[in-house]
């Protein structure tokens, strides 16, 4: 099966993907020549154009999207459909308007005997801080605060990888950043593999330990940097600004940045 | 405050019709046989109260509405649900159900006497007739506006069939199908009065009936009155049972 070497445990391994959707009686390539591997516990950000095929990328690594050629695989087995190893958040938060927070975030968790059930329940809603508003409709709930009981729903079912698809895509900008804050918070608390999909360069580099950066049409994976080092973490630092400037160089060749060094 | 007013706003036509008519009979600008004044409908009520003859005419008509329109409440939700889930159901019965429903009831009841007869069946297949396609279109139709996205977080979290509708098809549709609901009442009640003008020897349509060949312009107008208000009653019930089953709509914080 494996093309040599060891099959670690819990590495999510994409290869060679090819992903294209009929329009009309035409093949369009969504997705080409994909190539990733992500190891347990990373934090992976993945920018682009918006219709560059990482929602697609996402879905297909939920099991929700299907391919025919190349291999997405997680821990050795090939993922044909979704599995509780892999949570997902959408853009929209997806409650269910007719469940409580609390049904919506013990929405997967049908399977469990009822008191594991309830205490995951109210474990999570502690964890994305969200006490008192169990009993409470998601109509009646701010839209950081719905994307928040959104982040528990997928983390409920303690999914070995949470896949967020532009998670922070339709907040205000200080929600958002609020929010960036809260996510880097839960990933150190629970330790879970997360793979998000931004058009927020700012974002992708705040968050990520690696950011894999995609061309569009077809997707393509044009490079991965390595962000992980403490000083990134600070948005106004040098590093961040290169950083910035090299995801930036990507998408828009012909413009320059200028950087403002504050010394 | 705001309650007073809407009542206030919606009695302004039944007044002005109370006000015209009792001003028109005063007149006597129509022979009471054809126009009764509004006292003479009111005895005629009373009268018909007193005897017991409203309230056995209304039982039954009502007991043939209540289980022709069950009837046709449990095959329009079930018909819409499965079509609206299963491309394969509904290619297979919109073609035939779509031709169906352009025949109107009434185009139906010849049919039905032939093969029903006159008694009470041929009654409750009307209405199930008629009650059944406003129940199953709308059924379907907010089975089928079920919003993509909720159905693939049912896919997520591998939901079975049977709970995905149960917890996402069903409530994401409630709201349309007791549109469809409301819709197969009133049709409900046209079919029982239609189906007892036609054949019957009891029942409020009957009643109706039989009070035009005997010039009695009083009962007919009374039995019309009656089931305007009986099916206004109905109709809030299943506003509140709505209500009450929808309690996620309209509690914004």
């Amino acid at each position: 099966m494996n093309g040599g070497g060891c099959m670690p445990e819990h590495v999510l391994r994409i290869k060679d993907l090819y992903k294209s959707f009929k329009v009309g009686r035409e093949d369009i390539p969504v997705l080409q020549n994909i190539n990733l591997e992500f190891r347990k516990g990373e934090f992976i950000t993945i920018v682009g154009h918006s219709g560059c095929g990482k929602s697609t990328l996402l879905k297909i690594i939920a099991g929700l999207v299907e391919y025919e050629t190349g291999e997405v695989s997680y821990s050795g087995k090939r993922i044909v459909e979704p599995g509780t190893d892999r949570g997902m958040v959408f853009q929209e938060h997806r409650l269910l308007p007719w469940l409580t927070i609390s049904e919506n975030i013990g929405f997967g968790l049908f399977n469990l005997p009822k008191e594991e059930k309830e205490e995951s329940i109210s474990k999570h809603i502690e964890l994305v801080q969200l006490n008192g508003f169990e009993k409470a409709y998601p109509n009646q709930l701010s839209g950081g605060m719905a994307q928040r009981a959104a982040i528990a729903r997928g983390l409920a079912s303690n999914p070995e990888i949470l896949l967020l698809d532009e998670p922070f895509g339709a907040l205000d900008a200080l929600t958002r950043i609020q929010m960036q804050k809260e996510i880097l918070r839960i990933w150190k608390e629970e330790k879970t593999t997360m793979i998000m999909v931004t058009h927020d360069i700012d974002e992708a580099i705040y968050l990520g330990q690696k950011v894999v950066v995609m061309s569009a049409r077809p997707g393509e994976i044009k490079e991965i940097i390595n962000v992980d080092t403490s000083s990134l973490k600070d948005r106004g630092s040098t590093e961040f600004a290169h950083i910035k400037k090299k995801i930036y160089n990507h998408f828009f060749q012909d413009e320059n940045i200028e950087i403002e060094y504050t010394i | 405050m705001k309650k007073i007013k809407v009542i206030l706003l919606s009695l302004i036509i039944p007044v002005t019709v109370i006000i015209v008519w009792s001003i028109a009979t005063a007149r006597g600008v129509a022979p009471e046989a054809i126009l009764p004044s509004i006292k003479s409908v009111l005895n005629a009520f009373r009268e018909n109260l007193a005897s017991g003859q409203l309230a056995q005419d209304l039982g039954i008509s009502l007991s043939r509405v209540v289980k022709g329109y069950f009837a046709a409440v449990l095959l329009g939700v079930t018909l819409g649900t499965v079509m609206g889930m299963s491309n394969n159901v509904n290619h297979i019965l919109s073609l035939t159900l779509n031709a169906i429903r352009q025949i109107p009831m009434m185009a139906w009841i010849p049919l039905i006497i032939l093969w029903f007869g006159i008694d009470e069946l041929s009654k409750i297949v009307v209405i199930i007739l008629g009650a059944f396609f406003p129940i199953m279109v709308n059924t379907f139709s907010g089975i089928r506006g079920t919003p993509p996205g909720y159905i693939e977080v049912a896919r997520l979290y591998k939901l079975s069939r049977w709970n995905t509708f149960r917890k996402v098809y069903l409530p994401s549709a409630i709201p349309q199908i007791f549109v469809g609901l409301k819709l197969g009442l009133g049709i409900s009640w046209m079919a029982v009065v239609a189906a007892e003008l036609i054949a019957s020897t009891e029942g409020i349509g009957f009643r109706i009936s039989d009070a035009r060949s005997m010039m009695k312009p009083d009962i007919v107008i009374m039995g019309m009155v009656v089931i305007g208000m009986v099916g206004i009653v109905m109709d809030k019930l299943l506003t509140f049972v709505s209500k009450k089953s929808t309690p996620w709509i309209g509690n914004k914080g």
